[in-house]
């Protein structure tokens, strides 16, 4: 013979089943609406913030850094004499290594015509010291900067160089907008 | 068993010498790429000397901020060559500290700004890039506005810049460090034209660098090269063609002071204290570049002050490094110039002055003594310009000021102490009385002129330049 359940307890049950579901719900829900928004958004570094510390080559778990040197061709100058491509103090004016600025010889510059000079940046080279780009914007226009590059970003929940970044300039960004470029 | 321990220490041995011989021989060549000279496909006719000087050759621009501001600081000591303004600006001169309205960190040196239509500029030099650098300021925000530059290697001596640029509403005139001349347009920064007068003149540029500032009279930039063959020339300041010299027959070397433009006994001339003694040159249209007279007898090693003109036929000579003063008489009857040192003295005897021009304010000449001065040394002093030996008034034994710039405002007196304090004194007859100082730059060696205009006051040390409000 079955024992039939008051109603008092169905409705206990029923309760608990009601409550039980509502917060596995709801904990779902926002468990997987906070992976997406993780997901749909990267590092990147905000170039007006940036003071070229040098951290970023140092402190990116990777062992040559995900921040790499971009150029923004419509901001250069084109100079012969380059604050991001030569050394303080060079005695000539030569692509010789003793001269240069960027110790990888990741910076690359063409002759265009006399006193041009069109440079770009080898990314399997560039270290993402910020040399150049601190040269660049102390005596130039600032064409050179950093950006961390996002095929090679490990997208770190908690990115190690922004935890070290003296002006806070790593931060999260949208995917919509994962590169802050100058001339873009 | 010997047989094996014979094999083994064989085997052990080759094995050693084909690892020794594989590192010496293997050259791991195809793992690097040399960086060389030519990378850059630079066709070999287009190739730098280490050396090579091309005046104004780069520029940019950051900012193009307009300003209602009109005030005009145009060259080295002011319009009128006197270091004094006289302006209908009401100064703050209560206790209230002057409020800094910005800063910028400038290369090592003690070149000073002009200020032109809410615009400040000023010949800096870039030890980085071994270049100077005529750079233009906003001078209501400090922002820059634009830069032109050329690169010129050279050694620290003392910092690098040295002088004041020469501004009107067509063009700025720089003399750089080493002698080059740079005309540009003051708004766009556009190269008008420029002269490396090393090459030009023969100028021997003295050591410690060029200090001469560019005078410009009636359109014409007045300059002393005082090279192998010229000694003074004029430049039209539109064209930059030479349009007239006067030959260096006297031999006379490029000092630090400047061209100083003088009427004297009613003729217009342009006096230069040079190494080898002092010239005056006519400014007249008629003959314009002819030698007038010169004077032998004074001729320190070393001039960077220059000439003051005390009345029609006065000039106060004054020079640092144990020179001291002196006082030159000129004479004209009929055509023929004649010229006396009347008196002649060391620092410690009397007025002198080692870096600045004194100020001649009201029948008072301003000055402050140089270190081997005697009691004196340091202290801002006043002196009446009959009487160069006993000054009429001085400051107390705790206001020094080194070789730091002063300048007139109405009747008030600024000078900045050359460790970058601003001391005001009210001047009454002979005497003047300490109203307030106010602490500007923690820097060292602020030796650079000052310059004023619209209510602000720039100043500089060896490494910054700050502008504060005054009005």
């Amino acid at each position: 013979m079955n024992n039939p359940i008051s109603r008092k307890q169905f409705l206990q049950i029923c309760g608990t089943v009601a409550t039980g579901t509502a917060i596995v719900s709801v904990s779902g829900f926002s468990v997987r609406r906070m992976m997406r928004d993780e997901a749909d958004h990267f590092w990147q570094i905000d170039p007006s913030k940036c003071t070229f510390c040098g951290r970023c080559e140092t402190d990116c778990v990777l062992s040559v850094s995900a921040v790499k040197c971009i150029h923004a061709n419509k901001v250069c100058g084109y100079c012969d004499l380059c604050g991001g491509y030569y050394r303080a103090n060079v005695k000539d004016l030569n692509t010789a290594a003793e001269n240069l600025m960027c110790p990888t010889g990741a910076i690359v510059r063409k002759y265009i015509e006399d006193p041009y000079f069109e440079y770009t940046i080898d990314e399997n080279l560039c270290n993402g010291c910020g040399k150049c780009a601190k040269g660049c914007n102390s005596f130039g226009n600032g064409s050179l900067y950093l950006q961390v590059k996002q095929e090679l970003c490990k997208n770190c929940n908690e990115c190690k160089i922004s935890k070290v970044c003296p002006a806070g300039a790593i931060q999260r960004v949208p995917a919509n907008k994962a590169y802050m470029l100058k001339d873009a | 068993m010997n047989s094996k321990i014979f094999i083994v220490t064989v085997s052990v041995i080759i094995i050693y010498l084909v690892i020794i011989i594989g590192w010496h021989v293997y050259v791991p060549q195809k793992e690097f790429t040399m960086q060389v000279p030519g990378a850059d496909n630079r066709p070999p006719e287009t190739a730098r000397k280490a050396d090579e000087v091309r005046i104004g050759e780069f520029f940019m621009r950051y900012e193009d901020t307009n300003s209602s501001l009109t005030g005009k600081w145009i060259c080295f000591r002011g319009e009128n060559y006197s270091n004094i303004i006289r302006t209908t600006d009401k100064l703050t001169l209560g206790q209230d500290s002057f409020p800094v309205l910005w800063g910028v960190e400038t290369g090592e040196g003690h070149a000073a700004p002009v200020i032109y239509n809410g615009l400040a500029y000023f010949l800096d030099y870039d030890e980085n890039l071994s270049s100077d650098m005529l750079r233009c300021f906003s001078l209501e925000t400090g922002k820059e506005q634009w830069r032109r530059w050329y690169r010129v290697p050279m050694k620290r001596n003392h910092g690098f810049s040295r002088t004041v640029p020469f501004i009107s509403d067509d063009f700025i005139i720089t003399i750089g460090p080493q002698g080059h001349l740079m005309c540009c347009n003051p708004v766009t920064g556009d190269l008008l034209w420029s002269k490396d007068m090393q090459k030009e003149f023969k100028t021997e540029v003295p050591f410690w660098y060029t200090g001469q500032c560019p005078r410009v009279d009636d359109g014409i930039l007045v300059i002393a090269p005082a090279g192998e063959d010229v000694l003074l020339a004029g430049i039209d300041c539109k064209t930059g063609e030479t349009v007239w010299e006067t030959p260096n027959t006297i031999k006379f070397k490029m000092s630090h002071s400047s061209v100083t433009p003088m009427n004297l006994l009613g003729k217009k001339c342009y006096v230069y204290a040079g190494i080898g003694g002092v010239c005056s040159v006519s400014a007249e249209k008629e003959d314009r570049g002819k030698l007038l007279w010169i004077q032998t007898k004074w001729q320190p090693s070393v001039i960077a002050p220059s000439p003051l003109q005390l009345s029609a036929g006065s000039i106060f000579l004054v020079a640092g490094y144990g020179a001291g003063g002196g006082m030159l008489k000129v004479d004209n009857s009929g055509n023929r110039w004649t010229t006396t040192i009347t008196e002649q003295y060391k620092a410690n005897e009397g007025l002198s002055s080692e870096q600045q021009t004194p100020i001649l304010y009201n029948n008072m000449i301003i000055t402050v003594i140089p270190k081997d001065g005697g009691s004196l040394r340091g202290k801002l002093v006043v002196y009446s310009p009959s009487d160069l030996h006993n000054p009429v008034w001085s400051s107390g034994a705790d206001e020094r000021f080194g070789l730091g710039p002063y300048l007139v405002i109405n009747d008030r007196l600024f000078v900045f102490k050359d460790d970058g304090e601003l001391y005001i004194y009210a001047i009454s007859a002979n005497k003047m009385q300490l109203e307030k100082k106010q602490r500007i730059l923690e820097g060292v060696d602020a030796w650079g002129s000052m310059a004023y205009a619209d209510g602000r006051l720039l100043v500089r040390d060896a490494h910054h330049i700050k502008c504060i409000k005054i009005n």
